[in-house]
């Protein structure tokens, strides 16, 4: 009986490192295989040149449409994704100043890795254009000395990814003009003037 | 309780030993394997105990620490929780998962900061049927979103009055700072619904371009609203 009794213990203590195992190989893997995370949700508007409303704030005495899938939204903030895939080329959202406060947020699936707001716009215009390291060097190489570009290139550590757009009502009568706003943002696959976007990949 | 588990195989075995003799000798043979693996099976059964105890308890915690809310990350301001981290790319294993369970897409370090409360200055969760002054001043924030919420899904056919302010139509004193009163009863000023008609609520403050997302260890009791306590209706 106490031999028994001992096996137990040790099944026991077994299972319960076990478990931190699976535990933390669980909650690593959640983000990998989850298909509801905003990457994988986004991915049907990729071949829109508009962002996806996700949330559109209420207007009058319509209530936001059930597209919203953010858990706890804000009442008072339009929101729309662009998703992106670099192998297409690269990614450029651009967004034109209003008089409501606009931002962009590049999310990959590990996160935001930039954010900017209107207020980084050069004359009335933000554009935003996400690329990979081999993108970037042939952008870099491409750029005309004399007439600099004026885009905001950003680095993705991650081929897809999605651009959030978010745009604040402050009063309720600007809520139909934030819903707007969203839908003005561009989200476009830059096409390599020359066809040469195999190139970099061969390197 | 628990020691019935690997205790029965054990004991099966051992009636499993007796069993055999008396079998006529076509059944025999099968008898004594049968015999054999009721022996064995009181390893195999610890060893399936084990793996199950493993898999269950690993699956379910890892279910109950990415259900919800953030688990960590979080920076105490007086009543409030900020969370710096949660749109980061260098935000911890939890909450990307959770993140990635809800679908949520937390506002980036150069886009916001969220502050969530659901205890008031004293410490007492906040509920319902309590009516609550948030006010004072905020941290510098080009704009700020106050909104209230009850936990879980919205309650069918509730007519939405008002889930929050915004920093543009808040009315202020003189001196800039507000005064919110979260109440189940229509109030003077900004009066903010309670959301729902009993249980817990939660407030959340949410600055857009802000200069303190970068820095939350710099806010201090003074700089995010106080929530006091204003009565309670039952």
């Amino acid at each position: 009986m106490r031999l028994v009794n001992l096996r137990f213990v040790y099944a026991t203590l077994i299972g319960l490192v076990l478990a931190g195992i699976v535990h933390i190989a669980a909650v690593l893997a959640i983000p990998r295989l989850s298909e509801t995370d905003a990457v994988s949700r986004a991915r049907t508007s990729e071949n829109l040149d508009h962002p996806q409303p996700i949330y559109t704030v209420a207007t009058g005495d319509e209530p936001s449409p059930p597209e919203a899938w953010l858990p706890i939204p804000d009442p008072a903030v339009a929101v729309g994704v662009c998703a992106y895939d670099l192998a297409d080329g690269p990614m450029r959202v651009s967004a034109r100043t209003g008089p409501l406060s606009l931002s962009l947020a590049a999310h990959a699936r590990r996160g935001a890795f930039y954010a900017v707001t209107d207020q980084a716009a050069v004359r009335g215009a933000l554009d935003l254009v996400i690329l990979t390291r081999a993108q970037y060097d042939e952008a870099l190489a491409d750029d005309d000395e004399n007439d600099p570009s004026r885009d905001v290139r950003i680095v993705a550590p991650d081929n897809r990814g999605v651009v959030v757009v978010r745009v604040i009502a402050g009063l309720p009568s600007q809520r139909p003009g934030a819903n707007a706003a969203v839908q003005a943002v561009s989200c476009t696959t830059d096409m390599p003037a020359d066809e040469s976007a195999g190139k970099p990949a061969a390197r | 309780m628990s020691l019935a588990i690997p205790g029965s195989p054990g004991r099966r075995s051992a009636a499993g030993d007796d069993r055999p003799a008396p079998l006529p000798r076509s059944l025999g043979r099968t008898g004594r394997l049968v015999a054999r693996v009721w022996r064995k099976s009181s390893v195999a059964g610890l060893a399936v105990y084990a793996l199950a105890l493993g898999g269950v308890l690993g699956l379910a915690s890892a279910d109950w620490a990415t259900r919800g809310g953030y688990p960590f990350g979080g920076v105490k301001v007086g009543a409030w929780t900020a969370w710096p981290r949660a749109g980061a790319a260098n935000a911890d294993p939890y909450t990307r998962a959770v993140n990635a369970r809800r679908g949520e897409i937390p506002l980036a370090v150069g886009e916001g900061l969220l502050l969530t409360a659901a205890v008031d200055d004293q410490g007492q969760a906040l509920d319902a049927t309590c009516s609550y002054r948030i006010g004072g001043g905020t941290p510098p924030a080009r704009a700020w979103t106050l909104t209230v919420a009850g936990r879980g899904a919205r309650e069918p056919g509730r007519p939405a009055v008002r889930e929050g302010f915004t920093s543009t139509e808040v009315l202020r004193s003189a001196d800039g700072r507000f005064s919110v009163v979260l109440a189940p009863e229509v109030q003077p000023g900004n009066w903010l619904p309670s959301p729902r008609d009993s249980g817990p609520v939660r407030v959340a403050l949410r600055l857009y371009d802000t200069p303190v997302a970068a820095s939350v260890g710099s806010l201090d009791r003074e700089s995010v609203p106080a929530i006091t306590r204003l009565g309670c209706a039952s």
